[in-house]
């Protein structure tokens, strides 16, 4: 890997021009370097996750934008997008925390395709901090477990009782 | 990803495996995709259907002895109610249907999407998961009477830390298969007697007079395929 001295320490936006900017600590050479990376094609119509597609598959800052968690780099073109559109960044902030934000009663097979991929990028993350995978000590193919019958179980999850959802059956 | 037309199930097979194909059914983002893919591990083979935003991963295994090859279909994050492509449905065996234990509107549509399978495949066995368990595994504790109440297995799983997968599929995979042996649907038996019938050339041409259209027509001599499905 040719990023592994290097280490992400701020990342952020410069508006006019659009402009993608991150401070890192280049070990290797041990100084503190800032990278400017310009969203050239970049407008209000763009689509976020082909122009990250963009910017990872871009030769000279492939290994700079590897440096930024997905998640993040959602959240930033987003919030240039907003921008590009004349959304205030007071408002463009506090709308992709809201994005960033999971709420168990929010239906998601209505969001758009963007707010879908930025909530499982959320979930991602939960996914990879409990994730047994091959190579871990404790990792195993096959793990079943018999949790107690239904007839078993004491608690009820509160789920069924009726809010008049299940009225075909 | 290979770009594949869609396999037609019903074709007897050519290597003695069983074909069988297993759909994943679900709102977005309950871990559809992330439950074949800790299944699978690494020995998947993910392809695109050319025609229809849909993914197919491939298995073969064998159970009881018996080779079978297993197609689980995916939905790519085209999962809307009514908005489905029927090709997702057709010639399926067994379906997974799956929530999120983090998320109650993910079971509060399940039936929802039952509904929808059952237009398409009236019978075919269903299987009902309830993922993401490793997030809070108290959940395991509490009764969800979705399943019972439609007389589904139900499995508690999570498609991070591995709790059930394997059971899961390979149950579906089992089920799909004795569903395969033993078809109830109307279609499947139409499918299984066009696939059985001897053609006989004096005879299938015999009678004129029957309307083109009356293809689904069960009773009626002949289809302009000129194969009898009566």
């Amino acid at each position: 890997m040719t990023t592994t001295t290097l280490q992400l320490l701020k990342c952020g936006l410069r508006f006019d021009p659009p402009t993608l900017v991150i401070t890192y600590k280049d070990w290797k050479a041990n100084k503190l370097r800032r990278r400017s990376m310009p969203l050239r094609s970049f407008t209000k119509h763009s689509n976020i996750s082909s122009a990250i597609k963009e910017l990872t598959e871009n030769k000279r800052h492939a290994r700079f934008v590897q440096l930024l968690p997905e998640a993040q780099l959602h959240r930033l073109l987003t919030i240039m997008k907003d921008k590009l559109c004349g959304m205030s960044l007071e408002v463009s902030i506090a709308r992709n925390n809201d994005i960033d934000t999971l709420d168990p009663n929010e239906d998601l097979n209505k969001v758009d395709p963007e707010t879908l991929t930025r909530k499982k990028l959320q979930m991602d993350s939960t996914f990879e901090k409990n994730r047994k995978k091959p190579g871990d000590p404790d990792f195993q193919y096959n793990v079943e477990i018999d949790f107690e019958t239904e007839l078993g179980r004491v608690e009820t999850s509160g789920w069924d009782s009726g809010d008049g959802s299940d009225p075909e059956f | 990803m290979a770009q594949v037309a869609q396999p037609d199930y019903d074709k007897p097979d050519d290597s003695g495996e069983i074909r069988v194909k297993v759909i994943c059914l679900g709102d977005s983002a309950v871990g559809k995709s992330k439950l074949v893919e800790r299944f699978l591990m690494d020995g998947y083979k993910p392809q695109q259907l050319s025609t229809y935003a849909l993914t197919l991963f491939n298995h073969k295994t064998e159970i009881n002895g018996q080779k079978v090859s297993v197609d689980f279909w995916d939905t790519a994050g085209q999962e809307r109610f009514n908005n489905m492509h029927p090709s997702y449905y057709h010639q399926a065996h067994a379906c997974i249907l799956v929530f999120d234990t983090t998320r109650k509107v993910t079971y509060k549509n399940l039936p929802q999407w039952l509904k929808e399978l059952r237009e398409y495949r009236p019978e075919i066995p269903c299987l009902c998961a309830a993922n993401k368990i490793d997030v809070d595994t108290s959940v395991t504790k509490k009764t969800f009477n979705f399943a019972k109440k439609h007389n589904m297995p139900f499995y508690f799983v999570s498609a991070s830390d591995g709790t059930n997968v394997v059971r899961l599929f390979r149950d579906a995979i089992k089920a799909a298969m004795k569903y395969k042996s033993n078809p109830t649907d109307i279609m499947d038996e139409i499918m299984q007697e066009l696939e059985n019938f001897d053609l006989d050339p004096g005879n299938s041409n015999g009678d004129s007079s029957t309307d083109k259209k009356s293809k689904s027509a069960i009773g009626s001599p002949a289809t302009d395929d000129g194969v009898v499905i009566s």
